[in-house]
């Protein structure tokens, strides 16, 4: 603006107005940036506490799956310290109450790590700790994550045991008990069976094999190719051979022959063997048919809502969910200490997961430097509230566990009175030092009250522990992918309460239960997340067995056998036929084989006949040959003295 | 924002004048620093304060440093190859070890391999966008500015009683 200004006022280029000379430092700029720096102080003052506490609620309501609310929040930048009241984490099952409150969350930060960019806490607290509290509004609850694309092979499978845990066992029963009849419905079922779609499966491949074994058997040295060497040997002279030279040109003819002998009798041999290995693999495919057999008889079981009828079966049924439950919690957090607190594998692995865009943070950290977080030693204690004893400290939380080479050690015990629970015992030791992680938590609850526990709801049957006192333990341990828990629980002074709309099914599973005054839980979860072995018993699933059996055993039998005998009959005509198919290809072939066998042997014989005859010849003529020089020398030699 | 706003004009005043290339070049090169940074980080924080302290154009810095991040993000695969190839020569290890622990520095978050990467190519390429952020000033002060002073609706505006009046209120305030 300035140039085009003067070209238009002053044209003469002489008369340009010389600009005015400025330093290097923007001294006008010591205003403006001390008001954005004073904003900046005004901001941290009295803004950041409230966005810092909102961020927080916000994050732990992620977490646990319900709303948590943070009461007061107070940093210090002089201190590095802050201090969190009045925590509450809604319990998402039963949102009038919290999971945990918690009085005061106080700790301060190293002012030395802060500066290297790390966060490491010497000391915290952890005060006034309390559980199931009620809350005064209801928290909200999250809806809960439905497993998406990237759900893993392991979550898929816990998902099928949880399909399995919450079918309704009992409740079927009690239909049955009730008057049902579970396999009315079987005539109208489809032909759609496994067993169907294997066995044409299994014809189709007997025609493709039978093929390939016909062209093998064509491959093969045919009858004639024997029959023509049988004439080939009568062709060899064996009689009458007056010399040696006659013997030789027979036995090299004899040589010849036997060498196309033996080239072709290996060949069928090869083929043969071949063929019967082959047979006796196809044969095996019968068996996979029986077991495919068993399962279209176990699926139309399920189908028709014939539930088994045993202890462990009503077990899983009435306490799997709550032992799957215990299972994917302990899956979830350790998922989550996995990849906060990382183990060490290589470089790459061990560095920070928080990246700019898909960069890539290297880890340079000495070892006795800090790691990027770390809460050296946190004291819990929930002394204060209503007469609770409830103590325990968390050591050794870090992101870099291989860096102190310390695993995390958490451990709490205590009574908390007012709740009533007592003997609280809880020791979680996370090892990520090495590169193999480890996990291990125990944990015991002396004494709790149960009031309400729902152990079957259907709309057949409805089954709940009213009021029970309770004990329980828990062990836990997982080592990279393997599993291994155990949990006993066991209710005392138990009242069962049983509501069915069936007389018969009120009156069997009443009578089952009477006189159970204590109900124990045994669950043994091993092997690895993809394949988990479930042992679950309870005397409640054995005594509701023993009382069901005299109810229902003769009619459960009875409809198995029927949905046995209605597979077997609609399966028989094809499998009779694919036997009798597979009988006739097999003696066919091998009777085919042996014939050649038969030709091969005969064979063999003649040429190792007619071998011996023509070198005992030769021997013989060998012999005549001997004496005749034998005779001739001495007659030599009798002359030869004669004439000395 | 009226800063903002202030230095904006102050960019296409100066651009159009015979002064200030320096400031405008050096306005550039900080936003090409600016642009391939972090936003959270010690530099950006560091660059800011030059911006304050000393005589550089900050339109030009910041609508550069706008144009430099969007270039810096296309270029993020190729910066996380030379930061990582940086981060991983083992000549430099005790280096970034001492680095790494040190305080204060950790915060540059030179660790990060496209932070590093893009770090190393804007420090290299500063001085390049320096000097050539000046050539292209004075050509377009040569080609464009004059083209555009000696166009027949330029000459009738600048005739016109109002540019007048502006024209005189600039003189005066200097």
């Amino acid at each position: 603006m300035q140039i085009m200004k003067n070209s238009v006022d002053n044209p003469a280029p002489t008369s340009k107005p010389t600009p005015k000379k400025v330093g290097m430092i923007r001294f006008e700029a010591i205003i403006p940036l001390a008001i954005v720096i004073g904003v900046i102080v005004f901001y941290f003052a009295f803004f950041f506490d409230m966005h810092l506490r909102r961020g927080l609620e916000y994050g732990a309501t992620l977490t646990n799956g319900a709303e948590v609310n943070i009461g007061q929040l107070n940093t210090s930048v002089w201190n590095a310290s802050v201090v969190i009241s009045d925590v509450e984490m809604t319990n998402p099952s039963l949102p009038s109450s919290n999971r945990i409150q918690i009085g005061t969350i106080n700790f301060h930060l190293l002012w030395d790590a802060l500066l290297r960019g790390k966060v490491v806490i010497n000391e915290a607290s952890i005060t006034a700790v309390q559980i199931n509290t009620p809350r005064k509004l209801p928290g909200r609850v999250l809806p809960v994550q439905q497993g998406g694309l990237g759900e893993s092979y392991s979550d898929k499978v816990l998902g099928k045991i949880k399909e399995e845990f919450s079918q309704n066992v009992v409740g079927d029963l009690a239909a049955i008990a009730a008057g049902a009849n579970p396999v009315g419905q079987l005539n109208e079922m489809g032909a759609d069976l496994k067993s169907n779609t294997l066995l044409a499966g299994i014809h189709k491949s007997l025609d493709e094999k039978n093929q390939q074994w016909q062209s093998r058997m064509a491959a093969m040295p045919k009858g004639e190719d024997f029959s023509d060497m049988q004439r080939r040997l009568a062709n060899v002279k064996l009689d009458n051979l007056q010399d040696i030279t006659q013997i030789q040109a027979s036995l090299k003819e004899l040589e010849s022959l036997r060498d196309d002998f033996d080239v072709k009798s290996k060949s069928v041999q090869t083929s043969g063997a071949a063929l019967t290995a082959d047979l006796g693999t196809f044969r095996a495919t019968f068996s996979e048919l029986d077991k495919v057999i068993k399962e279209d008889v176990r699926d139309l079981q399920a189908h028709m809502r014939l539930p088994p009828l045993d202890a462990a079966a009503l077990s899983r049924a009435l306490f799997g969910m709550d032992v799957l439950g215990k299972v994917q919690q302990a899956r979830n957090y350790m998922e989550q200490a996995r990849s906060y607190m990382p183990v060490k594998r290589d470089q790459k692995s061990t560095s920070d997961v928080r990246e700019r865009k898909a960069g890539h943070n290297y880890a340079f950290a000495r070892l006795n430097g800090y790691p990027r977080f770390w809460l050296k030693k946190a004291l819990i204690s929930a002394r204060s509230t209503g007469g609770s004893t409830l103590s325990g400290e968390i050591l050794d939380v870090t992101s870099s566990p291989h860096m102190i080479g310390r695993p995390m050690m958490a451990t709490i015990k205590g009574d908390l009175p007012q709740q009533g629970i007592t003997g609280i015992k809880a020791e979680l030791m996370i090892d990520h030092t090495t590169s193999m992680p480890v996990e291990r938590l125990l944990m015991e609850v002396g004494k709790y009250s149960v009031s309400d526990r729902s152990l079957v709801d259907s709309q057949n049957v409805k089954i709940r522990i009213s009021k029970a006192e309770s004990a329980v333990k828990f062990m836990a341990e997982l080592r990279e992918e393997n599993v291994d828990m155990h949990l006993t629980n066991q209710f005392t002074q138990v009242a069962i309460e049983v509501k069915s709309q069936s007389d018969i099914a009120q009156k069997m599973i009443s009578a089952s239960v009477a006189g159970l005054n204590t109900v124990n839980l045994n669950a043994h979860v091993t092997g690895v997340w993809s394949e988990l072995d479930w042992q679950l018993s309870s005397n409640l699933g054995e005594a509701l067995e023993r009382g069901m059996r005299r109810y229902l055993q003769g009619e459960i039998d009875a409809a198995r056998a029927r949905i046995e005998s209605q597979v077997n009959d609609r399966i028989t005509e094809q499998r009779q036929n694919l036997y009798v198919r597979q009988g006739e290809m097999e003696s066919s072939l091998k009777s085919a084989l042996t014939e050649r066998q038969v030709q091969i042997d005969k064979l063999r014989s003649a040429l190792d006949g007619a071998r011996s005859k023509l070198e005992g010849r030769k021997n013989s003529l060998l012999g005549v040959q001997q004496q005749k020089l034998k005779q001739g020398s001495g007659k030599f030699l009798d002359d030869l003295r004669k004439k000395f | 924002m009226t800063l903002i706003l202030k230095q904006l004009f102050s960019l296409i005043n100066l651009l159009n004048s015979d002064t200030g290339t320096n400031q405008i070049a050096a306005g550039f090169a900080c936003g090409l620093i600016l642009g391939f940074s972090p936003a959270l980080s010690l530099q950006t924080l560091l660059v800011i304060i030059f911006l304050f302290l000393f005589r550089i154009q900050i339109g030009a810095a910041l609508v550069s440093a706008f144009f430099f991040a969007f270039i810096a993000w296309l270029f993020d695969p190729i910066s996380h190859v030379v930061g990582s190839a940086i981060l991983e020569i083992g000549a430099l290890q005790p280096l970034f070890t001492t680095l790494y622990n040190m305080p204060i520095i950790p915060l540059t978050r030179f660790y990060n391999s496209i932070t590093m990467g893009a770090g190393v190519v804007a420090i290299l390429l500063a001085p390049l966008v320096f000097l050539g952020s000046r050539r292209l000033i004075f050509i377009y002060r040569a080609t464009v500015v004059t083209r555009f002073k000696n166009s027949h609706w330029w000459k009738m505006w600048a005739g016109t009683t109002l540019f007048k009046w502006y024209a005189n209120y600039e003189k005066l305030r200097g």
